[in-house]
């Protein structure tokens, strides 16, 4: 089934430019690779940041970089690597798993690109709900496995949800399996329960 | 080496692909210097943008096998590897910064927590049990720092201590908690 929730062009657009905050580019990626329509969108994006790259005033390259790169070339190109084609749960480099409540488990994306920003997996049983809870910065989420519900509909494997401070929902895990989620989140938070907070500074996340 | 003058962009590139060397030297001369213009534009110094540039073109060439002239103009493709070269080099420059800044990454994410999902649902008394096991010391920088959410240069004021040692006593007492807390995951 294809993803029914996208990020907005000026998302993709930022992917395809590479300008996405570090951190947040792994999770819409995440959604990309599943979705055949947002690929086209970042191949458009890219078709026209290649028109732009032809088009750019020359800057003069060093003199003997044509040699050393020449030199650097091996005797024929390489073969054509071969995707990876293992799930992505599996691909993600996790650091450990900690359980942090009955059903709920998280674990960090090791991402020392984006040291201001989290980058985790959320894994939550069938039948939680979890807290109404606000966002106080920027959130990226791209549903792994599993399903949620919110006001704002049913989000399933590879649909991509993005908040920001004014969203304030309460997911609910949908179906028979754990709802596992892959998130970028910006900035400091100010949560409201400090047992949770502690939880989650205990996961490392 | 053969005149290519006429030829495409997506000529050239395909015949590096099958090894062709006089090709590529044709490709580098039209494309490093906009790789370079490019690099500048995203902010790299001349010396590294140089450095970028041939390090993208001699991944043109080692990936050009793989190129498909139906799928991508040349110069998309091209703009590709050079995007992905300087992701790549972000990458590189900001986990050196971390470690070179005894890993602030961890510190900053010790105080944080993505939403507030979990804390209804944990078990209050496995907190209260793991606090248990601190010291005074420790239990008040943790009360200050995860229930008041005070910022660490204020903690050490409030205190009259170093903020290194506040930092440091705050680790000392995560590692604490966690060791207790993984006998119930």
């Amino acid at each position: 089934m294809s993803p029914r929730h996208h990020p907005t062009a000026d998302i993709l657009a930022a992917y395809a430019a590479g300008a996405n905050e570090p951190g947040f580019g792994m999770v819409v990626g995440t959604h990309v690779e599943i979705c055949a329509a947002c690929r086209a969108q970042v191949r458009a994006f890219e078709a026209a940041s290649g028109a732009a790259l032809s088009a750019l005033a020359e800057v003069e390259m060093h003199a003997g970089a044509l040699e050393r790169v020449m030199a650097r070339l091996e005797v024929s190109p390489g073969a054509s690597v071969a995707n990876d084609t293992r799930p992505l749960l599996e691909r993600l480099p996790l650091k450990r798993k900690r359980w942090v409540a009955p059903g709920v488990w998280v674990a960090a994306v090791d991402a020392p690109h984006a040291p201001e920003n989290r980058v985790y997996v959320l894994s939550v049983a069938k039948g939680m709900v979890s807290a109404r809870h606000e966002h106080s910065g920027a959130e990226y989420c791209t549903v792994l496995k599993g399903a949620y519900r919110d006001e704002f509909g049913m989000f399933a494997a590879g649909d991509f949800a993005a908040a920001d401070e004014a969203l304030n929902h309460q997911p609910i895990v949908e179906g028979d399996e754990a709802c596992v989620c892959l998130f970028a989140t910006e900035g400091r938070l100010r949560p409201k329960g400090w047992i949770g907070r502690l939880a989650f500074a205990l996961a490392d996340v | 080496m053969a005149d290519s003058a006429d030829d495409t962009d997506e000529d050239l590139l395909a015949q590096t692909g099958r090894g062709d060397r006089s090709a590529f030297a044709a490709l580098f001369l039209r494309y490093a210097p906009k790789v370079k213009a490019y690099l500048t534009r995203l902010g790299a110094s001349a010396a590294a943008a140089d450095d970028l540039a041939q390090d993208a073109m001699v991944s043109v060439w080692r990936r050009a096998i793989s190129y498909d002239r139906g799928k991508a103009r040349a110069s998309t493709w091209i703009f590709v590897i050079a995007r992905n070269a300087w992701i790549d080099r972000l990458r590189r420059e900001k986990v050196e910064i971390a470690y070179r800044l005894e890993n602030p990454a961890e510190e900053a994410s010790s105080e944080e927590l993505p939403d507030d999902a979990v804390a209804r649902s944990n078990d209050a008394k496995q907190v209260a049990d793991a606090m248990a096991t601190l010291s005074d010391e420790q239990r008040q920088v943790v009360r200050l720092s995860f229930f008041e959410d005070r910022p660490h240069a204020e903690i050490a004021e409030h205190l009259a201590l170093p903020l290194g040692t506040v930092k440091s006593r705050l680790r000392l007492a995560l590692i604490k908690l966690r060791t207790h807390w993984e006998k119930y995951s």
